[in-house]
């Protein structure tokens, strides 16, 4: 059974008249990797910042472990943030820089020099310490900020987009890596990106925020085929979203009418009552498409391709079909369908997902 | 060449920005060179009076620098960096001795802290002396205090605030991150403030000519000079030496110190929440700007009393005997508010095209153009004062006794000012504002109507509005040029004070206020925000 070590209890926060953070709950359990994801202007930095006590809420309680930190000022918080600007003191060395913390603590040199070593060695950076910031690269001034952090042994590492000023090849290198170095250190760690990529990649937990809200907290796989709603839906990967109506449930799962044509969800979306709006959510990957040829399949919808690119390990498909446009891999392709092809797509009922329809979009 | 060919007008445009240089920056600055004699500089140099001022310069250079800047920059922190209450009042009173006479200080000073002065005489009974370098001291101090404040704010304000974050996220508070972030960060900024003070206290002429007393330092003698001996040669070596250390910290500052400054732009400004700061050092700053926000206001209290007052001293009973006479005679009133006009607007036509041509184009003589615009900061006021006298007073220029030799002089002291807003705005400014439109379909008076023009309405306004405020309150200029019949306000002023005169020099000095707050209330009324001064 997971502990809880961060609690965060209905936080609100404005600046002036605009609200960001919007009774925010969240737990999130010891050395998880949780990642605060969202669009920009949705509140997640807020949130990272006010763990870290650069903020204050204005309403709500957060915990650290069973301490109540509200009232804890960030410099007394073992919270220790890498920022997106790497924020390293440019009037520092790197070796400094690093041991800046310990400094502040007034930890014996002899102690700060073994953290210091062991550190430097988790990251590769030994060769750096006399430099000043500005004469190291930008992959370099990562690790630096990263190790600057890390050498507080926190009981927080706290990530704001720290991969985000980095070249793509180097952005994943270092996401692999630091995985890695955080399950070994196992370090409770929050993790800010808008990135989804990066975040399916990453986390043990992902948070995606909307608006300065919370809308579904899960794990990767939760939010990637059982997103809560269609906004969660369509900002983690790609998903067709498709109107239908719930028309029974039986032994083998529920059935939706979509303009008449009957599919099956090998699901049980009990608490949907027949006659309910829904909205079918269906990954691209999941769909297979063939031919049309001769009488229609089972789970499968009539439509004709209206366009595809070719991207090695996959085709994409833009297929229209019940008078929408569908997106459709497929991968190891044996031949090509080109556009006007007729087909059927045929969705496994496994891999539908249903949210209530109605008032949303 | 090709620009003399393609483009007339701004060939015509160049051709006499740089003669105007030539003429009235580069030509009187090196007469003062050429004027004095091998033995007239040994002749100085060997003379015990004139050690001793050197030495007094020096020493008062290095005592006023230094508490105005450590008291700007404590001043400048706390409106910057900590919650203490009346933040906003503390910064607006800072402001006002930016467009107030440089000699005000010292003068007020002396009604308030004098021999008679009203608090020490009148409310606590003391018998002070306030003449000599303790009084030029403490009135310098209050004087360049607001510089240095404002340059420190713009320090201060430019370390990235993830930086001070980064200090705290990492367990510093309070001092220790004062003392391990905020301070290195800011030490190349105060460096350079400190050096800007320098410069100013050093060419200071009117609070030493009124507090200093027996106190004798360089400017104030080589005005001296010229006064008692009529030895002009006597004063252009001690103006030079004014010139050369206060030249060599404009060289320096500029292409030093701003190099060697940790500022850097990131990407994204964060709102700072201001962390509360701790009791007692909440309290103890909030005293300081107290302190020191009410020797401004004081300064501006004494004023505005004496001007009401009949004998200040000793016959308290209330008069507008000065102010009547004021306004039924005044020249220098009349001369001050008409040369500062068109000075000003002079400043401004001149130092915004300047800026704009130097920021927009590219031809032969660009940095030349670029460093004498500049250069006139660098120029003490005692200085251009004496080279414009030196050059303009005897064929083939006689502008003896003019209103055109104070109107060019002032005109070009400024022009330094307007120059540096002017880039400055340019630079912000993309080129391909006009481009765009041009590729839109714009000709090119409608480009300069419609693009230009707005563009440059607010450097300019900024420029006139700081040349006037300066050419109608500036002392050290004017000095060595007005005669009986182009005398100025400021000049009057001096000698009322010498003379003790003081109800009707602290009348006029209250008319040249309201006239400078005047023009500016209405500027910012009429244009609002666009209007930048003192970028520093």
């Amino acid at each position: 059974m997971e502990t809880i070590h961060l609690r965060i209890q209905d936080v609100c926060k404005s600046f002036g008249n605009l609200r960001v953070l919007n009774h925010v709950s969240l737990d999130v359990p010891q050395g998880s990797f949780t990642t605060f994801l969202g669009p920009s202007g949705c509140g997640k930095t807020t949130l990272l910042r006010t763990i870290a006590g650069f903020y204050t809420p204005d309403s709500g309680e957060i915990y650290l472990g069973n301490r109540f930190m509200n009232t804890v000022p960030s410099h007394l918080r073992n919270a220790i943030m890498v920022f997106q600007d790497y924020a390293l003191f440019p009037h520092m060395t790197i070796e400094e820089n690093i041991t800046y913390g310990l400094r502040i603590r007034k930890m014996p040199k002899d102690q700060i020099q073994a953290r210091l070593e062991r550190t430097v060695g988790y990251l590769g950076i030994g060769n750096l310490l006399d430099r000043m910031p500005g004469q190291i690269s930008g992959g370099q001034q990562q690790r630096v900020a990263l190790a600057r952090a890390l050498i507080m042994e926190p009981e927080l590492l706290l990530l704001d987009e720290p991969l985000s000023n980095l070249d793509a090849k180097l952005r994943i290198n270092i996401r692999a890596e630091l995985r890695q170095l955080q399950q070994r250190l196992k370090i409770t760690t929050i993790y800010v990106t808008h990135d989804q990529a990066e975040a399916l990649a990453l986390s043990d937990r992902i948070a995606v925020m909307n608006e300065g809200k919370i809308v579904h907290y899960g794990t990767p796989q939760e939010l990637y085929y059982h997103p809560a709603d269609p906004f969660v839906a369509s900002f983690i990967g790609k998903v067709n979203l498709i109107r239908g109506r719930v028309t029974q449930h039986t032994l083998e799962g529920t059935w939706v009418d979509v303009q008449n044509i009957t599919l099956l969800v090998k699901n049980h979306f009990t608490y949907l009552q027949p006659q309910a709006e829904v909205i079918l959510c269906v990954r691209p990957e999941t769909v297979r498409i063939v031919r049309a040829s001769g009488d229609r399949e089972e789970n499968a919808i009539p439509g004709y391709v209206t366009n595809f690119i070719f991207e090695g390990a996959t085709i994409r498909y833009w297929v229209n079909a019940l008078d929408q446009e569908w997106v459709v891999d497929v991968f190891d392709p044996a031949e090509v369908l080109p556009p006007d092809t007729k087909v059927f797509l045929r969705l496994k009922p496994e891999r539908i997902h249903l949210l209530p329809g109605g008032s949303q979009k | 060449m090709s620009t003399r060919v393609r483009e007339p007008v701004l060939f015509l445009v160049i051709g006499v920005l740089i003669a105007s240089l030539m003429v009235f920056v580069v030509y009187p600055s090196i007469q003062v060179f050429l004027y004095p004699s091998g033995t007239d500089f040994i002749k100085i140099l060997m003379n015990p009076r004139y050690q001793r001022s050197i030495l007094n310069s020096l020493y008062i250079v290095v005592l006023s620098t230094l508490s105005a800047t450590f008291l700007g920059f404590i001043y400048a922190y706390a409106i910057t960096r900590t919650d203490i209450p009346f933040r906003k009042f503390f910064k607006g009173i800072s402001l006002l001795p930016l467009f107030s006479p440089p000699f005000m200080v010292a003068f007020s000073y002396i009604m308030l802290f004098g021999k008679n002065g009203l608090i020490t005489s009148k409310l606590l009974g003391l018998q002070v002396n306030i003449f000599g370098w303790h009084g030029l001291w403490f009135a310098q101090t209050v004087a360049f205090l607001p510089v240095a404040s404002l340059v420190m704010e713009g320090v201060l304000q430019s370390i990235p605030p993830s930086l001070e974050y980064a200090g705290r996220n990492l367990g510093a508070s309070g001092f220790t991150l004062f003392r391990t972030i905020t301070f290195p960060l800011a030490r190349p900024g105060v460096a350079g403030a400190a050096l800007l003070v320098a410069i100013q206290v050093l060419a200071d002429f009117g609070n030493p000519i009124m507090i200093s007393g027996d106190f004798s330092v360089v400017a104030t003698e080589a005005w001296m000079r010229v006064e008692g001996w009529a030895d002009i040669a006597g004063a252009a070596v001690l103006s030079l030496l004014l010139l050369v250390p206060s030249f060599l910290i404009f060289l320096f500052q500029r292409y030093w110190v701003s190099r060697r400054s940790y500022v850097t732009i990131t990407g994204k400004i964060t709102q700072i929440d201001i962390q509360k700061t701790g009791t007692w050092i909440r309290w103890v700053l909030f005293l300081i700007c107290f302190s020191l926000s009410l020797l401004i206001i004081l300064v501006y209290l004494a004023l505005f009393m004496g001007a009401f007052v009949e004998g200040w001293g000793f016959n308290w009973t209330p008069t507008l005997r000065y102010v009547q006479e004021i306004l039924s005679r005044s020249p220098e009133l009349t001369n001050s508010l008409l040369f500062s006009i068109f000075a000003g607007a002079g400043s401004a036509v001149f130092s915004i095209t300047a800026a704009y041509i130097v920021s927009r184009k590219r031809f032969f003589g660009r940095r030349f153009i670029d460093f004498t615009c500049i250069l006139p900061a660098a120029l003490p006021g005692i200085f251009l004062g004496l080279g414009y006298s030196i050059s303009y007073t005897k064929p083939p220029f006689d502008l003896y006794g003019t209103a055109a030799i104070v109107v060019l002089a002032l005109m070009f002291w400024n022009i330094a000012m307007g120059y540096q807003t002017g880039i400055g705005v340019f630079q912000q400014i993309s080129p391909s504002l006009s481009e765009a439109a041009s590729n839109l379909g714009a000709g090119s008076l409608r480009i300069f109507r419609e693009i230009e023009i707005p563009l440059i309405k607010g450097p300019f306004f900024s420029a006139f509005i700081v040349s006037f405020i300066r050419a109608i309150t500036t002392l050290s200029v004017v000095v060595f040029i007005v005669t009986q019949k182009n005398v100025v306000t400021t000049f009057s002023i001096m000698n009322l004070v010498s003379d003790g005169f003081y109800g009707k020099a602290a009348a006029l000095t209250c008319t040249l206020l309201i006239i400078a707050f005047g023009l500016l209330g209405i500027t910012k009324l009429v244009l609002g925000k666009n209007v930048v001064l003192f970028k520093v």
